[in-house]
C-alpha cells in the first residue's frame, strides 16, 4: 500500500487559473492519464468557482458537480488506502448525473478543440501583409467631400422633434368659463335655475364641471344653492 | 496575360480591402465566367516564387505578400499591432463561429462559464456581432463579422472545419465515462442508501 505523499500533491498542483471554465478543466484531467485527480486543490476549485474576480465566473451548476465528483474521488482513495471495501452499487440518481455530466463534456469538447484550431489559424493568418492596411482596420470616413454636407447632418440630429399631438386625449367640450357664463346668464334671467335642467344632455364630465361653476358662483357670493333631500335636484338662486 | 487579369491585377493592387467577384465584375463590365478565368489567371501567375499571392479572403480577393516575406515586409513598415486574444475569447469565438447566430446564454451553457464580459470584448474588437433575433423581443444572438473572417484568413462565413472532425473519439468518450463512473461508484458507496 503506498503512503501518502502529501509534499509530492502539493508540487504537482494544477493551477486553474490556466483552464477556461470548470468543462476545460475537467475534459482535459480526465483525458490526461498522468494528471491525477485527486491533486486538485478543492478549496481553491471551490474558491474558483464562487469568486467574481476572474473575468469569467465558472457556472456554478458545472463546477458543483465537478467538486462532488472530486471530493468523491477523494474519498474513495482515502477508503481503498484504509482498506475499506468500496461497493458497487449503482444508483439511478448518480448514473442520471453522470450521464448529464457526460453529456455536457461531449457537446463542450469540439469547442475546446476548435478554439485551438482557431489560435494556430490566428498564427499562420498572421504572415501575410496586406497593401497600406491589414484588411478591417481601415474605418471609412464618414462625410467625404465637404463640410457643408457634415453641417447638413449635424442639424438633423440638433433638430427639436415635432411636437407630439393631443387630438386623442379627449379634451373637455366645454371648459369652465364658457360653463360659469352660462349659469350667470340663467340666473339673471330666471333668478332661479334647477340644477338638474342645466345639465340636461350633458355627459359626466360636463354634469362635474356644471356643479364646478355652482360652486364657484357661490364662493364669489353671485349665487345661493339649496338641496332640499339628499341627492335631489339643486336649486341655484342668484344673489342681487 | 489576358486585358481583363491585367485589369483585375492592377485593381486588387491599389485596394486596401479584399474585393469581392461582384465589385470586380461591376468595375470590369465583365460576366462571372469571364472574371474566375482571370482570378485563375492572376493565381497561376503568382504561384510559388513570387513575392506576392492571390488569396480569397473575407469575402473577396486580395493580393498580399507571401507569409515567409513577413520580416522583410515589417523592416519597411512597423507591423500592425494586434491585440492578443485569450485562450477564453478564442473559445468563444469558436462556439459563435460554429452555431451563429447564438445567444449568450447558450454560450455559457456549453461553455459552464458566465461569457458577459468576454461577449462584450469580442463586440468592441469587432469580432462578433448582433445578428436576427430569434423573436422581436428575445435576447440578442451574435454571429461572427467580416473582420473575423480577416483576422483569421479565411475565405468566407463557415470556411471552418467540420465540428465533427473536433468531436470526441469514441474511445475518448468512452474513457471520460469510465473515469465518471469510477467517481460516482465512490459517491454511491459515500451516501449509502439509494
Amino acid at each position: 500500500m503506498p503512503a501518502l505523499d502529501s509534499s509530492a500533491a502539493l508540487t504537482q498542483q494544477v493551477e486553474i487559473d490556466l483552464f477556461q471554465g470548470p468543462f476545460d478543466l475537467l475534459l482535459t484531467l480526465l483525458l490526461r492519464d498522468e494528471v491525477d485527480l485527486l491533486e486538485l486543490p478543492l478549496a481553491d476549485l471551490v474558491e474558483e468557482s464562487v469568486t467574481t474576480g476572474t473575468d469569467e465566473r465558472w457556472d456554478l451548476d458545472a463546477s458543483s458537480q465537478l467538486v462532488l465528483l472530486l471530493a468523491a474521488m477523494a474519498d474513495l482513495k482515502g477508503r481503498r488506502m484504509l482498506g475499506e471495501e468500496v461497493e458497487d452499487e449503482p444508483d439511478p440518481d448518480a448514473i442520471a448525473m453522470r450521464e448529464a455530466l457526460s453529456a455536457r463534456l461531449v457537446a463542450y469538447a469540439p469547442f475546446q478543440r476548435a478554439a485551438q484550431w482557431l489560435a494556430e489559424r490566428l498564427r499562420a493568418a498572421q504572415g501575410p501583409r496586406y497593401r497600406r492596411v491589414p484588411p478591417g482596420t481601415a474605418t471609412p470616413v464618414p462625410v467625404r467631400d465637404d463640410p457643408a454636407r457634415l453641417r447638413a447632418a449635424m442639424d438633423k440630429m440638433v433638430e427639436a422633434p415635432p411636437v407630439p399631438s393631443l387630438d386623442h386625449m379627449g379634451v373637455a367640450r366645454r371648459p369652465l368659463p364658457e360653463l360659469l357664463g352660462r349659469l350667470r346668464e340663467s340666473i339673471a334671467r330666471l333668478r332661479e335655475v334647477s340644477f338638474d335642467s342645466m345639465v340636461v344632455d350633458c355627459d359626466r364630465l360636463e354634469e362635474a364641471l356644471t356643479l364646478l361653476a355652482a360652486l364657484e358662483l357661490v364662493r364669489r357670493g353671485e349665487a345661493e344653492l339649496r338641496q332640499d333631500v339628499p341627492f335631489g335636484d339643486i336649486l341655484i338662486t342668484g344673489v342681487r | 496575360m489576358t486585358e481583363l487579369a491585367r485589369a483585375i491585377e492592377a485593381l486588387l493592387f491599389i485596394a486596401p480591402e479584399p474585393l469581392d467577384q461582384p465589385t470586380l465584375m461591376e468595375i470590369t463590365d465583365e460576366s462571372p465566367a469571364e472574371v474566375n478565368r482571370a482570378l485563375d489567371e492572376l493565381r497561376e501567375r503568382h504561384a510559388e516564387g513570387t513575392g506576392l499571392e492571390l488569396a480569397e479572403v473575407a469575402g473577396g480577393w486580395a493580393l498580399r505578400t507571401r507569409a515567409d516575406l513577413a520580416p522583410i515586409c515589417d523592416r519597411l513598415r512597423a507591423r500592425p499591432r494586434e491585440d492578443r486574444l485569450s485562450p477564453a475569447a478564442l473559445e468563444t469565438l469558436a462556439v459563435v463561429a460554429y452555431l451563429e447566430p447564438v445567444t449568450r446564454r447558450e454560450i455559457g451553457r456549453l461553455r459552464g462559464v458566465d461569457v458577459d464580459s468576454t461577449v462584450t470584448s469580442l463586440l468592441d474588437r469587432g469580432l462578433i456581432e448582433e445578428g436576427d433575433r430569434a423573436q422581436p423581443n428575445g435576447p440578442a444572438r451574435y454571429q461572427t463579422t467580416t473582420h473575423f473572417l480577416e483576422r483569421f484568413g479565411l475565405a468566407r462565413r463557415g470556411d471552418l472545419p467540420t465540428l465533427e472532425r473536433f468531436e470526441l473519439t469514441g474511445p475518448e468518450a468512452q474513457a471520460i465515462r469510465a473515469r465518471l463512473q469510477q467517481a460516482e461508484l465512490i459517491a454511491e458507496a459515500e451516501t449509502g442508501e439509494p
